[in-house]
């Protein structure tokens, strides 16, 4: 390693998770059978198929390689089985069909290519006949070899050694971020990625600095060294010479000091100038993360996503595996309050084990509640688990992707049943649980007056709402930009919702990412939210802006924006009173008011 | 444009070997050629169109050639086919 001095690279993509890391870059290769659907931008097109013929060369050769010390070790007619593998690469056919989904359909290189093998390999593993499934073998193993030189010759797929690294990756999976070991993950930097990626909740979950969107950073992999992280700015360096590594260790100290000064109020509540109290609470993943949001102070949990259980082994854990995980947080959290989400999978999180088969629009399919009430049997183990760990502390149940009464009624009628089980079989559970649901639909925004007469309390999903509401898939390059947290349409749902929630008396709060954009904290604080849910990672920062505030002001602000008519005018308004107000905090230095 | 519809008689229908040796034979000719089997159509100077396929022995699949050399294409692709790749056990 380091034999020849590299030229230092500097490369700007989106910070996702804050801090500034620095070391040595490792790269991980992907799960290679499994590329992610990926749009790129017209601009990437040439560079998609430059990458891809770069690799059916290399694949060339490598089959070749391999065919010929078969026929020295094994004799001719093994090596024979390579020659079909050749054959297929030499399919122009086929591969002017994968060149064309890059350039018509604008899919990545890995996609494309996926997306076309898969053709062939699932008709043949579709077939009785042992000879034809055994012919789809050859296409994986074709695929794999083509896969893994689109992304590059690795070192490996896992991280050797006990030497904390910073991750290299064209994309990471949640399975892989939740696989890693996390004291060992200084940063993370890969070529996709939006703010609103698994891989940004993940990474802030691991408090680890990470930019992502970077597009071409995994093809630097096998020159890097050393690199630098900056998930403030965007910026990462790699190679870095002398005097950027002294400068990024300057902006790291920084950066330290000015959450240590946030220490102090660690322990103080989330409430204004003038006494109005807001909760504030923290969103988890994996129950190892409850460390973390007892040292930031978190007065709950206000979003458990149970589904990171599933997706760590892609198999449902059973009745018990659930309450056992779930009673260990609940009695971690004492006696502050738990809000457990069922599992919310499909969209973009695999369902693998489950029977879904191919959805043109996987976001509007089958996912989340829709799997659960399709799957009665695994709501019902789930629910069992959550309310017999309701006996241990203060358990509040929520569902993700309610469009509306009719599903809520269903929930309940099973909440109900299982609870009559219990009881037959004398389990402990809190009879008084409350049930709530997630606002992450514009239908459930409409059917908020009527849904807040039946529910106990409404939690705001901030992704899925400005999706629906926007009409923009966030992962899709060429419109994320439009996905916008401060459009007024946003704001008025917003409105809506809290202000149906107050009518029936019960609490609003808001667990999606726009709960932890310190640029959105006034304006909800002035909606008059009850509780927001963040990152514990940005929960010091949104209590020094509440605690800084005068309520009155807050809401006098909330009342001003949202009669502007556009997301820029807010956001400039937003920016320019924080900017007056907070000119210390690490927004200022982060760029993530850019999306 | 001639078409014709041909049984698939060699034992283990159109796998990888057959298929690559239909495109071989395909391949030398100018003329476009398709196959159509249970509603697919494929470029058969494509192994991968060929073995999307996967047509099992007994089938029958609709031969579609079009091009200056195509009755002598046809001709060439029935006597592969019936010749059981010479592979009849």
């Amino acid at each position: 390693m380091g034999r020849k001095k590299s030229r230092e690279i500097v490369l700007k993509g989106i910070p996702v998770s804050p801090g500034i890391a620095l070391g040595k870059a490792v790269f991980i290769k992907q799960d290679i059978m499994k590329p992610e659907r990926l749009i790129v931008s017209p601009d990437d097109i040439d560079n998609e198929i430059d990458r891809l013929e770069k690799a059916v060369e290399i694949t060339r050769e490598d089959i070749s390689k391999t065919r010929s010390r078969a026929s020295k070790n094994m004799g001719e007619i093994v090596s024979r089985i390579f020659d079909a593998h050749m054959m297929i690469l030499e399919d122009d056919v086929f591969f002017n069909e994968v060149k064309n989904k890059i350039r018509n359909e604008r899919f990545a290189a890995d996609f494309a290519l996926f997306h076309e093998m898969s053709k062939t390999y699932n008709s043949l593993l579709s077939k009785q006949q042992e000879y034809f499934r055994e012919r789809a073998e050859d296409i994986r193993d074709v695929g794999i070899r083509l896969l893994s030189n689109i992304y590059g010759k690795s070192n490996g797929t896992i991280i050797h050694g006990d030497e904390p690294v910073i991750i290299i990756a064209r994309m990471l999976t949640p399975s892989e971020v939740v696989q890693m070991n996390r004291s060992l993950i200084l940063g993370v930097m890969t070529d996709i990625g939006g703010m609103t990626s698994h891989i940004a909740i993940l990474t802030r979950a691991l408090e680890a600095p990470a930019v992502v969107g970077l597009k071409k950073v995994s093809m630097y992999h096998d020159r890097v060294n050393m690199a630098v992280v900056n998930g403030n700015s965007g910026k990462v360096v790699l190679n870095p010479s002398e005097k950027s590594v002294e400068e990024y260790i300057d902006k790291r100290r920084r950066y330290i000091e000015f959450y240590d000064r946030l220490e102090n109020i660690k322990d103080l509540p989330c409430e204004t100038i003038d006494g109005h109290r807001i909760s504030l609470e923290a969103n988890i993943e994996l129950p190892h993360e409850v460390e973390a949001v007892k040292s930031h102070g978190a007065e709950g949990i206000g979003l458990f996503r149970t589904e990171y259980l599933y997706l760590l082994r892609n198999e449902f854990p059973d009745e018990d595996e659930q309450y056992r995980e779930y009673r260990k947080i609940v009695e971690a959290m004492k006696d502050k309050p738990v809000t457990i989400r069922t599992f919310d999978l499909g969209g973009d999180k695999t369902t693998e084990g489950l029977e879904i088969g191919r959805e043109a629009n996987p976001f509007m399919g089958l996912r989340a509640i829709r799997i659960a009430l399709a799957e009665p049997e695994l709501l019902k183990k789930q629910m069992r688990a959550i309310l017999r760990a309701s006996a241990h502390g203060k358990v509040k149940m929520m569902f993700p992707l309610v469009t509306g009464i009719s599903e809520y009624r269903k929930i309940k009628r099973i909440i109900s049943q299982v609870k009559r089980e219990l009881k037959q079989n004398n389990i402990n559970f809190d009879e008084d649980i409350e049930i709530g649901v997630m606002i992450e639909v514009p239908s459930a925004v409409i059917m908020a007056p009527e849904l807040a007469r039946e529910v106990d309390f409404f939690s705001i999903g901030t992704n899925d709402l400005i999706q629906f509401t926007l009409a923009v898939d966030r992962g899709n390059a060429m419109v994320a930009h439009m996905f916008k947290n401060l459009h007024p349409a946003i704001l008025r749902m917003i409105k809506m919702t809290v202000e149906a929630g107050h009518k029936r008396g019960i609490e609003v709060s808001m667990c999606g990412e726009m709960a932890g954009d310190p640029l959105a904290t006034l304006i909800l604080l002035g909606l008059g939210i009850d509780r927001l849910s963040v990152s514990p990672i940005v929960l010091p920062e949104i209590k020094k802006i509440v605690r800084s505030t005068i309520f009155a002001d807050a809401k006098e602000f909330a009342d001003r924006v949202i009669k502007m008519k556009t997301h820029d005018e807010i956001r400039k308004a937003s920016m320019e009173l924080m900017k007056r107000k907070f000119a210390d905090l690490p927004i200022w230095f982060t760029n993530q008011g850019n999306h | 444009m001639i078409e014709k519809e041909l049984l698939i008689i060699n034992q283990h229908g159109l796998h990888a070997r057959p298929a690559a040796k239909l495109v071989k034979l395909a391949s030398q000719f100018k003329s476009d050629v398709y196959f159509i089997y249970q509603g697919s159509k494929i470029n058969a100077k494509s192994i991968m169109g060929i073995m999307m396929l996967a047509v099992e022995k007994g089938a029958k699949i609709a031969v579609q050639i079009n091009g200056e050399d195509e009755e002598k294409l046809m001709r060439a692709i029935e006597n592969l086919l019936n010749s059981g790749f010479e592979e009849l056990v």
